[in-house]
């Protein structure tokens, strides 16, 4: 996959989810911003309600959307028959997207309305997203190999001394000559060198590199720490979504709330 | 690691589980159904497999089950019977969600199989709304009663909510005579119908004229059953006291009491005016113009009739009441006795008790009473005017010499005058020497200027011979009492009777003889025969 290609996916997802999220936001405005009590005598009331055609759908197709983000991911990472498909980080990517337009379907099928024990599934849900845009930060900072395994301290500190040597033999730039400080310092320092325009940019950029993991590798020790503790939220919280939501599912289907079917 | 799962799973469901059993529920239950919260609740709405069911919701809302059953009522209405109750009832959309709402003013009434018609659906009225049917005091039932949003509960029977007007006293099938629009005027009821058919001025009474309000309980009733009706005085007040019995309409009609129907059956001897005499014979208009019935003055005859003496009688502002002269049997009589008469100023004596009234009192065309004199010359001719003296009767009183009794009888006193009246003349009319007939034989007075002598009346039957100085005095020989009788003494003459000639007629010496001057003969006395040869042989 190329880099462009692999841009316009995740451009996509993104695309995908801020749409969902804006279109049912502005065709069911009238009726999520009603009231609860007054929403039954709304015109569309049958449409957007959750049991209704379009909010019982969005529960159904949401929920299989966040499982099939959810198990894939886990199936890819978990079982070793699945672990030489595809990149994990297309996975994870793939994971982020399923698993952020779910809930946004789940949000629009609760038509904002937190109550029950289907609720403790969607603050779960809501927990579960959220530790999710917290790991992907965390996840960050940890340097891995191209295909997701995290680098080990040596590992990493080896990449460092490489970029170190880059700059020095190619460039001519000992990075322990350059300040330590704000960014636009160091670049009015690498003015003073006087390279070429093209060199000027891949120094700026070896220097950045070697910052940023510089900066990891400063922070990989409790960064891995709290990457494990994360997985205790992101994982359980989960888990508590999805045991609630075959509850909440299985009264609905006893209850004979089929959707279309 | 599992152990801290373990402990953020059960603080997870601590918190979100604070009552698990309603956290099935998709939301809180609206107040009514408020105690079927609950997960052990969802089974008592909620059919497995088969979402809400009608008959689930009408297992616990017996009533409106009953009622589609009876077929009443806008459950069980052709809109509303067979729909799935969650259709319009639908629920768990929190605990202040209207579960029965529906708009009050486009709502169609009659599909509850009670229109509302008139007064129940007056526009006019800001004060009403739902609510004032559709309250607990007019629900019985005592389930519903405690329910103060329920339109349920109501009955068709307008006592269920209305007041009995009437307090029982009528049957309670208010709308055969009621209808929907006004109470009051009670369009479905034929008074016809009943044993009072409405007639005449009673088509268009108010009905409390006749069937009044009474107090029953405190309250005003009219009363309407019951209602006597068999006389007119069972309803109107007998304005004639009994007088004429209860049988009104002899004389009256519904029509009008003014309005008199006949007067045949009427007795007017039993009012306050009898008619008697010729009032028995005056049409009834003549007195009762304006209606038979119209209340009239009948204290004084003048109530009705005109003062035909305009006023002559009134003294001192009052006027005296006609039956003081007149009666019942008509003004050309009057029953003025003259006793009465004789207490006015001019008392009736005499010929004036035989005179009659006109005579005085209609002189001309109209009866006058007043000021028509009091003295005979007012009524009178004055037969003497210029004949006697003033002074012998004055300011022409007749009394002088005229007595009231009778005309001819007169008491003047003759020796006022020049003339004693003595002898004989006092037998003698008036007339003899007053009254004379002229040469065209009319009677001509004369009072005044009379001779007073003899031969002023007297014809000198001596043919002059006793003349002294051309007068004769009669009364040398005559006197009054008896003409014949003489006082001549023989002796006193030149012959003095003696012896034989004593009883000697007169006539054997006084003869007739022949009146040289005038017809007829006379006795002559002064015949100069005195001596015995004259006469004897």
């Amino acid at each position: 996959m190329t880099k462009v290609v692999h841009q316009l996916i995740r451009s996509s997802y993104v695309a995908v989810v801020l749409m969902t999220l804006v279109l049912l936001g502005y065709f069911g405005f009238s009726f999520y911003n009603l009231p609860i009590e007054e929403r039954y005598f709304h015109s569309d009331y049958a449409i957007f309600k959750p049991s209704g055609l379009l909010g019982h759908g969005l529960g159904i197709i949401g929920t299989l959307l966040i499982l099939i983000g959810v198990f894939s991911y886990m199936a890819r990472k978990r079982f070793h028959i699945f672990s030489r498909i595809g990149v994990l980080k297309y996975w994870l990517e793939f994971h982020i997207f399923l698993c952020s337009l779910g809930p946004v379907l789940i949000l629009y099928h609760t038509s904002f309305k937190f109550g029950g024990i289907v609720s403790v599934s969607f603050w779960s849900l809501v927990a579960v997203v959220a530790s999710g845009i917290i790991g992907r930060f965390i996840y960050l900072q940890i340097p891995r190999s191209i295909e997701g395994r995290e680098l080990s301290w040596l590992e990493v500190q080896n990449m460092r001394n490489e970029l170190n040597n880059e700059l020095k033999t190619k460039f001519n730039v000992d990075i322990s000559e350059i300040k330590t400080g704000k960014s636009f310092e160091v670049v009015s320092e690498l003015r003073t060198l006087k390279l070429s325009a093209s060199d000027f940019r891949k120094v700026k950029q070896l220097i950045v590199r070697q910052r940023l993991l510089t900066r990891r590798m400063a922070r990989l020790d409790m960064m891995q720490n709290i990457f494990k503790y994360w997985h205790v939220a992101h994982l359980p919280f989960a888990l508590i979504m999805l045991i609630v939501m075959i509850i909440h599912v299985a009264v609905v289907l006893t209850f004979g709330y089929k959707w279309i079917f | 690691m599992k152990l801290v799962q373990f402990i953020i799973l059960f603080s997870i469901f601590l918190v979100g589980g604070y009552d698990v059993s309603a956290q099935i529920s998709p939301g809180e239950l609206s107040k009514v159904h408020a105690d079927l919260e609950g997960v052990s609740n969802c089974t008592k709405c909620h059919d497995v497999g088969n979402k809400v069911t009608r008959e689930k919701c009408l297992d616990c809302h017996k009533e409106i089950n009953l009622l589609i059953k009876a077929k009443e009522g806008f459950h069980a209405s052709a809109e509303v019977n067979g729909k799935d109750c969650f259709v319009c009832h639908n629920d768990h959309h929190g605990r202040n969600f209207q579960i029965v709402k529906f708009d009050k003013t486009s709502f169609n009434h009659a599909k509850t199989g009670f229109e509302l018609k008139g007064a129940h659906a007056r526009e006019d009225c800001k004060a009403c709304n739902c609510k004032s049917c559709h309250k607990p005091a007019f629900i019985k039932d005592p389930k519903l009663k405690k329910n103060t949003s329920t339109y349920l509960g109501l009955k068709q029977e307008c006592l269920s909510c209305h007041d009995d007007f009437h307090k029982g006293k009528m049957a309670p099938n208010c709308n055969t005579c009621h209808g929907f629009d006004s109470f009051k005027n009670a369009t479905g009821f034929d008074h016809n119908t009943t044993k009072f058919p409405l007639v005449g001025k009673h088509k268009n009474l108010d009905c409390k004229k006749c069937h009044k309000p009474e107090i029953v309980d405190g309250k005003t009733v009219q009363k309407f059953a019951g209602t006597e009706f068999t006389n007119c005085t069972s309803c109107h007040k007998d304005a004639h006291q009994n007088k004429f019995g209860q049988n009104c309409k002899q004389c009256h009609s519904e029509e009008s009491f003014h309005a008199i129907k006949g007067t045949g059956n009427f007795d007017h001897d039993k009012t306050d005016f009898k008619l008697v005499g010729k009032h028995q014979l005056v049409a009834c208009k003549l007195c009762h113009k304006t209606s038979l019935t119209a209340p009239i003055k009948f204290g004084k005859c003048t109530d009705c009739h005109a003062d035909y003496h305009k006023k002559e009688f009134v003294k001192d502002g009052i006027a005296p009441d006609c039956n003081e002269c007149h009666d019942n049997k008509g003004f050309a009589e009057s029953s003025f006795t003259v006793e009465k008469h004789n207490f006015s100023k001019f008392k009736l004596e005499g010929a004036h008790l035989a005179t009659p009234c006109t005579a005085c009192h209609k002189k001309q065309e109209n009866w006058t009473f007043r000021k028509i004199g009091s003295i005979c010359v007012d009524c009178h001719k004055n037969e003497h005017k210029g004949f006697i003296q003033e002074k012998y009767y004055q300011k022409e009183n007749c009394t002088e010499c005229h007595i009231v009794n009778d005309w001819r009888t007169i008491k003047f006193d003759h020796s006022k005058t020049k003339f004693k009246i003595e002898g004989v003349h006092a037998q003698q009319t008036c007339a003899a020497c007053h009254y004379a007939k002229d040469k065209a034989g009319q009677r001509i007075q004369k009072f005044a200027e009379l001779i007073v002598d003899c031969s002023g009346c007297h014809n000198n039957s001596h043919a002059g011979q006793f003349d002294v100085k051309g007068k004769t005095d009669c009364t040398k020989c005559h006197g009054f009492e008896d003409w014949k009788k003489s006082t001549f003494d023989h002796n006193s003459s030149r012959f003095k009777l003696e012896g034989a000639h004593l009883t000697v007629s007169c006539e054997k010496c006084h003869k007739q003889e022949a009146n040289a001057n005038a017809n007829g003969k006379f006795i002559l006395y002064k015949n100069n025969k005195i001596l015995c040869s004259n006469c004897h042989q």
